[in-house]
């Protein structure tokens, strides 16, 4: 095991540069954890609230959000100027993995944002939700998602990192179905968990490989190996593993799709997830990871492609939408191409300006997603082409919202104004020489052109025109508190617009110099920087946004959802039907081709699998079988086997075609082997086998009766086909190649000399020790007692399973119908009047039923004898129990069930039981003696006529055997027995039920 | 002489063997008593267990009898031994845990659905632990057979033609892998002259070419039967229909079944064909990387197709499988950990939502699957639908089997933060564990194979987990509500919060499986410690 020592210790090291005393640093930094525990308990305890308390939950919620955000402003002192601090608990340190905090100026600006907004999210849903939303589940998830994003921000640890990322996808996916008992919401959701949760499972493994390359996960580690990182082999992997996370997150083209709809979300879901945070936590990522990453030529192209491209996409499909929510989705998106495209041009002026316009979007967004929640809570409807002139009746609304807009467009002394002007100062610059650079600056002229497009169409729609006429609520004013966040977001626009350099510059300025650091530019933060190029293009994007408008007024005012042409290439549409062929109709397709639910190719896999894995050491190593020398063939046993092989395949011949016959010749070959183990002097192996192959062709041929009726379809030769033909060559290859390969085994095993095994010592030992000279034997109870035990127990287990099935079984109809040979004999009873029915049945095989009886006594003293003299020569409980039972049998078969079961008391289950605890108890015997279970104690004992005969231990645990044995054989035998003496019932059953239908 | 406290190691085999004896006689009416037998047998068992766990977290030294039990005072290699070590203890627990949650379940209605269900269950766990803690081959097998008769019984349990006919397929084609093990062995003690796993490990290096080479194809055989067990593509089409077709309660503990192929496979790869095994060192590798990344494919593009939960479960089964396969053919001792830790948590994963379908199941139609299926695949939902924007409530039940479905589907899907995800991360952090500089170099073809089909194969689970909950909990709220016992939702509340449990002391958790792999890739301790252990009542 070498793991980098590096990955256990990350480095602690923090700079030292505050005046306050370490103690408050500590106090700091313990509260860093506020942030994660505060809003997941928040969210626990939330579900558990009623549902009609949707002002209390409210406020639960919003106080939650409330204390993170005054925790947030309180830890400023310690972030600003560089600071960082950290909190870190270890998960599981021997993976690197930890539960790091760290908070700098960067995440510092990102948690204020995530807890104002939502403070003002809990505030403004309080009013939005209505009464019989099951709001607990609603504030619960909104506080789940609040933690989540702000693990997000504050992990400082790769790992953790991709934790809370996938996390903020699950709650948000949660949180976008809220309302699923639309399809919409389902589809929205289900669309963004599985766009997000894949470019995060993409972002995980290049996480993992971005720390295995530092040697630590730990983001101090990581921001500090820029170099080790950009130079290594595996960047361009990192790289791309990384902006799957990120670009789908932020919605860039081409995963930009989920987005719009997500808005099938409640408003203040997309106010807070689809302006500040969710979406964010893409463009978060392509910062945090900016000082480590970016500047190489690939980052510049796909980040920089996939930003430009999103830019003009969504902010030309939003000028196209008349859903107020669709055109807040598609603005949405191409303000993060517009970050993604400062970010993707790898200078320090364009990430400030990145990290700027970032919070200015968030503000501007997310009052805008209010004050459409406010349109469509107060007029019911959310569609440009229903609504207009609605300023006379909120006008305070409407002048918020204008705010805004005018702040999403661009235009002077709001944020947005400021940002946009960095981002047009940095397209014309020069950073690398190739043709994506060169259109920048035209592509965002254009972008900022249909921006103040789309956002005049937003006021111009919605509030001026003709008053609407046909709305489903008459509209007004909302409630004071609801607009109240509206309010201050507002405010904040135009404060940050005005007088950037005293309000967000400090803020703004911590956060840049503690991703930067010593690479923090000079940058002004002025509203006025005289008459320059970027002024220009923002006057003709202005002008040429107002131009366009009113040029497309009247073709939007009727025109139906999306941008023409492009409408016809739905995003969602080619998702759902890439995931259904991918996911649904290939997988299915596939399914059936790689697997099959038939036995038989199972079972011919299996047995080829077997042979090829069998074979492959031969083939690949140098193995030579032994020499094939044939001496001294006694002419007998070559005819015995020739007989027996003859059986077996006769018996695999007629296995399909006639049952019984391949039984008998199964018994046959059976038979062989009986003899043959005779033959090489293994009477132990002879006396058993002989026993359990009469017992089970016993029990298989009573089973017979209640098989299916073999369907008769003789098949003329000629019509086989020629691929059936095939089919079975190919399954006579392989039934030879097996059974010559078992045969090679064999053989090789058996003429090899013998290695040096453990069989000497059971030979030196079995009297000596285990106090038998049946070797086998002594093996059996002995030596490996607990094998002996397994199998009982695996008898005792095939028994009830017999059982159990079948007393539950029920015969098919056509094996119900008296056999053949008994139709005859009633039919000759019938013929002769001086007979009665059921005669010739009983008189048959009366004179061997008589006999059978009577060796009822004589295999009960076969059976003890063999039980008693196993010790030491052949025999034992096992073979004393199969003796036994083939007593049973025979009375079954002389006398049928009831006659036996009038007379007998039989009680199989309880042999069975007893038998498995005798076994087990005389094994626990010894521990008393202090020895482990099953060790043995053998001495003679004498009886008065017997003699001496061995009393080892073991003959209890023998006896545990037979008693088993002989409980399970007879229950199989009984559970057999019984059909025959149900079937009838049944039959009669059916029967009278026929008759009463008829009636 | 023995201490008493040396027998601890044998009960988790004897108890349940003795409890099942006792059991089998008592009438079927008094189903009730005979399962709260069975049950405060398992508890028994899974107490033992825990106990076993703690002294092997200790270190083998503080094991009574050092870990080595001699079944009839005959040492290894020539009597049957059994072995404890960190991983048997771990083994332990997890089978005595799931078995525990299936038992309660099964009280609440489906052990009535035929006879002898807890006898049978608890012969199952008996023939469990025994593969687990046996160190002899041939004993192996025993315990293997106790284990697969049980499982016929259980899986035939209630009977039905579905039943019937999977079960009889499961029945002959692990009959024949029964017999490939048979096979397997014999030529294994033909040609090494031992039975004992850890003497053939010592013996193996020192084997002529020619008994090495039957060695091997003794093991071959041996592992393809192992393979049917574990579920590898090609031999696993089995499994599917079988655990979807069993009862819910034994197919949560059939979730641990499958297991036991993959436990004998890294016992028996990492001991026999470890590091002490000359020429024959990672014999057979390339077979479990290629089958094991088959499987998973297998595995996920089955998940994708199901359309009954069961059948998800089913292939999810395969997934693990294949994981844990190909993360031990891979051979990057890193990884072992972390596949230890996989298994566990897959198990347990796997074992609750078995239990959670048929709750969930309980009040819907059985066509309803089907149809939503087509309507997705054919023309979506009506576009010109109203759309409601008041919520509707969850019914209680319905809230925490959702919220139960949705554990599951994180843990299938290895998302975070819990268990599942952590073990993926295991495991790609196990296979990229090399100096930084080698990183590109390093990196075989196969092993980026691997890391992208763990995360295709989670995302299968997603997207297939997604739609069905979408399908069960969201589209259909209007459905009965099914009718759960606290008896039926508790097993499944406690498997899963185990698995959130296991998330949130991953550091204790993974520090032990580190020692187990420790432990396991160092086969010449074991084989010393099992070969030396003093005979009692020898001084």
């Amino acid at each position: 095991m070498t793991r980098p020592a590096s990955v256990l210790a990350g480095p602690k090291s923090r700079p030292p540069i505050h005046s306050q005393g370490d103690k408050t640093i500590e106090y700091a930094e313990k509260l860093l954890s506020v942030f994660i525990l505060v809003p997941f308990a928040g969210s626990l305890i939330a579900i558990f609230f009623p549902s009609d308390q949707r002002g209390a939950i409210s406020w639960f919620a919003g106080a939650i959000a409330l204390v993170c955000f005054l925790v947030t402003a309180g830890l400023y002192p310690y972030v600003a100027s560089g600071g960082v601090l950290h909190y870190r608990i270890d998960w599981v340190p021997e993976l690197g993995l930890n539960f790091t905090l760290r908070m700098d100026g960067f995440a510092w600006l990102f948690s204020a944002l995530i807890t104002a907004i939502g403070v003002l999210v809990a505030l403004y849903a309080r009013y939005y939700m209505a009464e019989e939303d099951p709001v607990p589940r609603f504030f619960a998830l909104f506080l789940a998602f609040m933690g989540s994003m702000l693990g997000v921000v504050l992990s400082g640890n790769l790992i953790l990192l991709a934790v809370f990322w996938e996390l903020t996808s699950i709650v948000s996916f949660l949180l976008i179905g809220y309302w699923h008992h639309n399809a919409h919401a389902r589809d929205g959701a289900r669309m963004a968990l599985t766009i997000t949760g894949t470019g995060g499972l993409a972002m995980f493994v290049g996480l993992i490989i971005i720390g295995k390359i530092v040697g630590s996960y730990e983001l101090d580690a990581v921001l500090a190996s820029g170099d080790a990182i950009r130079n290594h082999p595996l960047y361009g992997t990192v790289l791309v593993l990384v902006l799957l996370g990120a670009l789908t997150k932020s919605a860039q083209f081409p995963f930009h799709f989920w987005l719009p709809h997500a808005m099938a979300a409640p408003t203040p879901v997309s106010a807070y997830l689809h302006s500040a945070t969710m979406v964010k936590a893409g463009v978060f990522l392509l910062v945090r990871f900016w000082p480590v990453m970016a500047g190489t030529e690939a980052w510049f192209w796909i980040v920089g492609l996939a930003g430009l491209t999103t830019l003009l996409l969504g902010a030309y499909f939003a000028i196209f939408q008349q859903d107020l929510k669709g055109l807040l989705a598609y603005s949405t998106i191409s303000h993060l191409g517009l970050i993604t495209v400062l970010l993707s041009l790898g200078s320090p002026l364009a990430a400030v300006a990145a990290v700027f316009h970032i919070v200015n979007h968030a503000t501007f967004k997310a009052s805008l997603f209010m004050a459409a929640g406010i349109i469509d809570h107060e007029s019911g409807t959310r569609d440009i082409r229903r609504l207009g002139g609605l300023f006379h009746f909120m006008p305070i609304t409407a002048t918020l919202a204008m705010v805004a807009s005018a702040a999403m467009a661009g235009v002077p002394l709001l944020n947005g104004f400021l940002s946009k002007e960095m981002f047009f100062a940095e397209a014309i610059e020069t950073h690398l020489v190739n043709p994506l650079d060169t259109v920048t600056p035209y592509v965002a002229t254009i972008a900022g052109m249909f921006a103040v497009t789309y956002s005049l169409r937003f006021i111009h729609g919605v509030f001026f025109g003709r008053p609407p006429a046909d709305l489903p609520r008459k509209p007004h004013e909302p409630p004071r508190w609801m607009r109240a966040p509206l309010d201050f977001l507002v405010l904040a626009c135009l404060v940050v617009g005005i007088i950037p350099a005293q309000t967000i510059g400090p803020f703004l300025h911590t956060a840049v110099l503690s991703v930067l650091r010593e690479g923090t530019p000079d940058y002004s933060l002025s509203v006025w920087h005289g008459w320059n190029i970027p002024l220009i293009m923002s006057f003709v994007a202005l002008s040429g946004g107002i131009g366009l408008y009113f040029l497309m007024r009247s073709y939007l005012a009727t025109a139906v959802e999306g941008p023409p042409v492009f409408r016809l290439l739905q995003g969602q549409r080619i998702f759902e039907r890439v995931l259904v062929t991918l996911s649904w109709k290939w997988a299915r397709w596939l399914e059936q081709r790689l697997g099959t639910r038939r036995l038989q190719p199972q079972m011919r896999l299996l047995v080829f699998l077997a042979l090829a894995a069998g074979a492959s050491p031969l083939l690949l190593g140098n193995f030579e079988l032994p020499p094939l020398v044939i001496r001294g063939i006694d002419p007998a046993f070559a005819l015995l086997w020739a007989i027996g092989i003859a059986c077996a395949i006769g018996s695999a011949y007629q296995a399909k075609f006639h049952r019984l016959a391949s039984l008998v010749l199964l018994g046959g070959a059976g038979l062989v082997t009986c003899i043959t183990f005779v033959w090489l002097s293994a009477p132990d192996l002879a006396v058993t086998q002989l026993l359990v192959e009469i017992v089970t062709t016993v029990l298989i041929l009573l089973g017979l009766r209640w098989l299916p009726k073999r369907i008769e379809e003789p098949v003329a030769a000629e019509d086989i086909s020629i691929r059936v033909r095939l089919r079975r060559l190919r399954d006579l290859l392989l039934a030879i190649g097996a059974g010559g390969g078992m045969m090679l085994i064999a053989y090789t095993v058996m003429t090899r000399p013998l290695p040096e095994t453990i069989a000497s010592y059971f030979l030196e030992r079995a009297y000596r020790e285990g106090g038998g000279t049946n070797v086998v034997n002594v093996i059996l109870v002995d030596f490996r007692g607990f094998d002996t035990l397994g199998e009982i127990a695996v008898l005792c287990i095939v028994a009830l399973t017999v059982f159990a099935l079948l007393l539950r079984f029920r015969p098919q109809s056509d094996s119900l119908e008296a056999p053949e040979q008994q139709k005859v004999q009633n039919a000759f009873d019938d013929d002769h009047p001086d007979r009665a029915a059921g005669d010739s049945v009983a008189e048959y095989l009366f004179i061997p039923a008589v006999i059978m009886r009577w060796m009822f006594p004589v295999t009960g003293m076969l059976a003890a004898f063999l039980f008693l003299r196993g010790h030491d020569l052949p025999g034992g409980g096992f073979a004393a129990g199969i003796a036994m039972s083939i007593g049973f049998i025979l009375q079954y078969m002389s006398g049928g069930t009831r006659w036996v079961e009038e007379r007998l008391r039989i009680h199989p289950l309880r042999w069975m039981s007893i038998g498995l605890l005798v076994a087990t108890a005389t094994g626990v015997g010894s521990w008393f003696f202090g020895y482990p279970f099953l060790t043995s104690h053998a001495q003679y004992a004498s009886l008065p006529v017997v003699g001496k005969f061995p009393l080892a231990s073991a003959i209890l645990f023998d006896l545990g055997v037979f008693s088993l044995v002989l409980g399970a054989t007879v229950l199989i035998l009984i559970a057999l027995a019984h059909q025959s003496v149900r079937a009838p019932r049944a039959h009669a059953k059916a029967a009278r039920s026929d008759k009463e239908a008829v009636r | 002489m023995t201490d008493w406290l040396d027998h601890l190691l044998i009960l988790p085999i004897l108890l349940p063997l003795a409890v099942a004896a006792v059991l089998i006689p008592i009438n079927e009416r008094d189903r009730t008593l005979k399962g709260a037998i069975g049950f405060a047998s398992t508890l028994v068992v899974f107490i033992l267990s825990m106990i076993l766990m703690r002294l092997a977290a200790a270190g083998t030294g503080s094991l009574p009898g050092s870990g080595v039990y001699q079944l009839g005072n005959w040492p290894a290699p020539f009597g049957i031994v059994l072995v404890l070590d960190r991983l048997s203890a771990l083994m332990l627990c997890l089978t005595s845990g799931l078995a525990l949650a299936a038992q309660a379940y099964s009280m609440a209605r489906w052990h009535t659905a035929g006879h002898h269900f807890h006898s049978l269950f608890q012969l199952l766990v008996a023939g469990l632990n025994g593969a687990f803690l046996t160190g002899d081959l041939f004993n192996l097998f025993v315990f293997f057979e106790m284990m697969l008769a049980a499982s016929y019984g259980l899986l035939l349990h209630g009977s039905g033609p579905l039943r019937v006919k999977a079960g009889l397929h499961y029945i002959a084609v692990n009959l024949a892998a029964s017999a490939l093990f048979l096979i397997g062995v014999s030529l294994i003690y033909g040609a090494a002259g031992t039975l004992n796993m850890a003497d053939l490990a010592t013996k193996l290096a020192a084997l002529e070419p020619r008994s090495r080479t039957l060695v091997e194809m003794g093991s071959a055989i041996l592992g393809v039967a192992f393979l049917v067990k574990a579920g590898m593509w090609p031999l696993s089409f089995w499994l599917p229909t079988a655990y979807a077709a069993a009862t819910p309660p034994v197919a949560g503990v059939f979730a641990v079944l499958t297991k036991v192929g993959i436990y004998v496979i890294i016992r028996l790869h990492l001991l026999v064909f470890g590091t002490a095994a000359g020429a024959s060192s990672g014999f057979g590798q390339e077979w479990l990387v290629t089958g094991g990344m088959l499987t998973i494919a297998f595995g996920g593009i089955g998940v994708l197709a199901s359309q009954a939960m069961g059948r998800l479960a089913g292939y999810s089964v395969l997934v693990s499988s294949g994981t844990l396969l190909a993360a031990v053919g891979l051979g990057h001792d890193g990884m072992l950990a972390g596949a230890l830790f996989y298994l566990v948590s897959s198990t347990l994963t796997i074992g609750a939502f078995f239990l959670l379908i048929e709750l969930v199941e309980r009040g819907r139609d059985a066509g309803a699957d089907v149809l939503a299926v087509t309507m997705e695949a054919y023309g979506d939902f009506d576009e010109d639908e109203e759309e409601e924007e008041v919520g509707a409530a969850i019914p209680g039940t319905m809230a925490v089997l959702g919220l139960c479905f949705c554990l599951c589907a994180l843990l299938l899907a290895g998302l975070p933060p819990l268990s599942g995800f952590i073990a993926k991360f295991a495991l790609i952090s196990g296979l990229f564990d090399m100096p930084a500089a080698e990183l590109a170099t390093a990196m075989s073809a196969a092993d980026w194979t691997y890391v992208t089909l763990l995360i295709l194969s989670g995302l299968a689970a997603m997207i297939a987990m997604n739609r069905i909950g979408i399908r069960t909990f969201w589209a259909s709220i209007e459905g009965t509500i099914p009718r759960v016992v606290v008896i039926e939702i508790t097993p499944v509340v406690v498997l899963l919060g185990a698995c959130i449990f296991l998330s949130l002391q991953a550091g204790p958790a993974m520090r032990y499986m580190q020692a187990t792999a420790d432990d396991l890739l160092a086969p010449l301790t074991h084989s010393e410690r099992v070969l030396s252990a003093p005979r009692a009542g020898s001084q």
